[in-house]
């Protein structure tokens, strides 16, 4: 089964328009293996009948693709650039408004198995000098709540924490056997894992607004109305200025219109305006 | 630890019925946050449409438009379609660009209204329609457009209509994509994209 | 006399947001001839990203777009108060009616262009508007 780089041309143009993803000449062939990969587990035997059906929407396709090219494994300190950014431009924004002792929040959704709050927690107190200035609550959230119990009881392999140094792991894990660490009980007991469905406005909202929210890999794989309808939330449970943070390939720019764009040394996140905008 | 938890309580359950009611009468509230609160509360109740539709008309917040037309969005049906669909002749690009991104989402919805849409006196009207031709199966679709580079007048109304084919079209559109090359022969950037067109279907191992 | 080294002089970078690829294609092939470096967005809100990230010189802005049309993103830019904000802008609208032009010119375009847009003209505008050679 042969598959022309007209093809590859076409799925490309299809891939940028759904999700602002741009692969440059040269990594063309990346595609054409993945593409062979995804037209064999859909046994769809062409280009064309594979095109249709993602084109379709149907057995969300868009999805499987784009996982194809994503790497989804979840580990502490994943994209630390973001936490860098929280650390060096997000945080200071956030703190211009609130005097000492103050709450910050912080969200997590989706929280997975918890690699990503707790990496917040303790990017936070290894690198945030006004830690105990603030009364910073994180939460972590998810509606898998297979992993929302996984992430509550904090236990990780070594492959988890293969970016964090010997003195972090002494520092915010207890070994409970050769390959398992444990987050440690004050730390785990410090965060609050809730289950939630991003389109489910009441479950949304009553989670409160936060000062950050960091939301990756998942608005991607909605489709385009459900995609609007879970923006609008987030928008929702952020404080006017607050930020939101997407996954690396992932642009707010396929997703909604409601937020700004803010360009930083370590990342690109999106703000919640201060004020309202576009009036007529 | 300087961490703070606080209890997050799950919603309690909502009274079937009365919350749509409820949020129907917030849409014409003064206050933005109430209407874009009940916006986003009825994006599960086909009976909002026309209140959807009518508080959609005066909105002058943006996000608040924004979520009503998500709402219609999610309710999708024929009544939605034709909520949506006066906002394709608007003088604002930004209300007319959101139409039709709701529109293209509902390509079901949108098929009985399609052909009178391909046929509008105004071609800006006509070069949305194109638009929604792209959510169609690449057959019919293709059947659509070939129809347009037939029979349009309008230069730019083509020039969607081949952009949409150089996604979708199959080898059923080349006589009329070459027929289009002949016919505009001497424009600007018709002759070009049509050749792009026709290379990525030719080429097209299907 | 001294020369100037060509092979130095860091290309002139243009940015297309447009929602066709065909046009943006177009474009492209007609300002890479002529020795410009092209990067595309195709809506409002990627154009956003990018001249924010990017240093253009120049940007050709669609009006209909999704998500965010092209006027839309003019203002939101010229408002921002960024050094990108004040990059020049060509506007490609579909009709030269009077309102469509102060438009153009209200959201912060330099110049319009209506499209279809032929190959030279946009050479020659694009050049007049960077300040290249021609």
């Amino acid at each position: 089964m042969h598959v022309s780089p007209e093809d590859v041309r076409r799925l490309c143009e299809f891939l940028y328009r759904r999700t602002g993803m741009l692969f440059a000449e040269d990594k063309r062939y990346y595609i054409d293996r993945r593409l062979h990969e995804r037209i064999a587990a859909t046994g769809t035997q062409s280009f064309q009948a594979y095109f249709a059906l993602l084109r379709s929407g149907l057995d969300s396709e868009v999805e499987h693709l784009v996982n194809a090219f994503t790497i989804n494994e979840t580990y502490f300190f994943r994209e630390d650039h973001q936490l860098r950014c929280m650390t060096s431009d997000l945080l200071g924004a956030v703190i211009r408004t609130k005097r000492p002792g103050d709450p910050i929040r912080i969200w997590s959704v989706p929280c997975s198995t918890g690699e990503e709050p707790y990496s917040i927690a303790i990017w936070l107190m290894e690198n945030f000098p006004d830690v105990d200035n603030y009364q910073i609550e994180i939460v972590g959230s998810d509606i898998d709540t297979r992993a929302l119990a996984a992430a509550a009881d904090g236990v990780y392999g070594a492959r988890a924490l293969m970016k964090l140094s010997p003195a972090l792991i002494a520092r915010y894990f207890e070994s409970v056997s050769a390959d398992a660490h444990r987050i440690d009980a004050g730390l785990r007991d410090s965060i609050q894992f809730t289950e939630v469905n991003l389109i489910d406005a009441r479950a949304m909202a009553q989670h409160g607004r936060f000062d950050i929210i960091f939301c990756r890999n998942v608005l991607i794989y909605f489709d385009d109305a459900s995609r609007r309808a879970a923006a609008e939330n987030l928008f929702d449970c952020l404080h006017p200025g607050g930020f939101i943070c997407l996954g690396h390939s992932e642009t707010m720019s396929r997703i909604s219109s409601l937020f700004r764009v803010c360009r930083y040394p370590d990342a690109i996140v999106y703000q919640r305006p201060e004020a309202e905008r576009d009036h007529d | 630890m300087p961490l703070v938890r606080r209890d997050i309580a799950k919603p309690a359950a909502a009274p079937a019925g009365a919350d749509e009611a409820v949020a129907r009468g917030a849409l014409r509230s003064a206050d933005p946050d109430m209407r874009w609160n009940a916006a986003r509360a009825l994006g599960a109740d086909p009976a909002s449409v026309a209140a959807l539709a009518t508080a959609l008309e005066t909105e002058p917040v943006a996000r608040v438009r924004e979520a009503i037309m998500t709402a219609l969005m999610r309710i999708g049906n024929q009544e939605s379609v034709k909520a949506l669909l006066p906002y394709l002749r608007e003088q604002d690009a930004a209300k007319r660009g959101a139409a039709i991104e709701a529109l293209q989402a509902l390509p079901d919805a949108t098929a009985p209204f399609l052909s009178a849409l391909l046929h509008d006196a105004d071609s800006d009207v006509r070069i949305l329609a194109v638009e929604l031709v792209r959510g169609m199966p690449a057959a019919e679709a293709t059947r659509l457009l070939c129809d347009i580079l037939e029979h349009e007048p309008h230069p730019n109304v083509c020039a969607s209509a081949v952009d949409a084919l150089a996604e979708v079209g199959t080898r059923d559109a080349l006589p009329a994509l070459e027929a289009c090359a002949r016919r505009f022969a001497d424009t600007p950037f018709l002759p070009f994209a049509i050749s792009i067109a026709v290379a990525q279907i030719s080429d097209a191992k299907g | 006399m001294t020369t100037i080294d060509r092979a130095t002089v860091p290309a002139l970078r243009v940015l297309i947001v447009d929602d066709s690829s065909l046009v943006r294609m177009y474009y492209r092939a007609a300002l890479e001839k002529a020795g410009f470096e092209v990067e595309q967005a195709m809506n409002g809100l990627e154009a956003m990203e990018k001249s924010l990230a990017g240093r253009f010189d120049l940007l050709i802005v669609d009006v209909n777009m999704p998500k965010m049309d092209g006027f839309s993103f003019l203002r939101e830019l010229r408002r921002s108060g960024a050094p990108a904000g004040s990059v020049p802008a060509l506007v490609i609208t579909t009709e030269s009616g009077e309102q469509d032009v102060q438009e153009a010119r209200i959201a912060g375009a330099n110049f319009y262009l209506v499209k279809p847009v032929a190959e030279r003209d946009l050479r020659s505008y694009v050049a007049v508007l960077t300040g290249a050679p021609r």
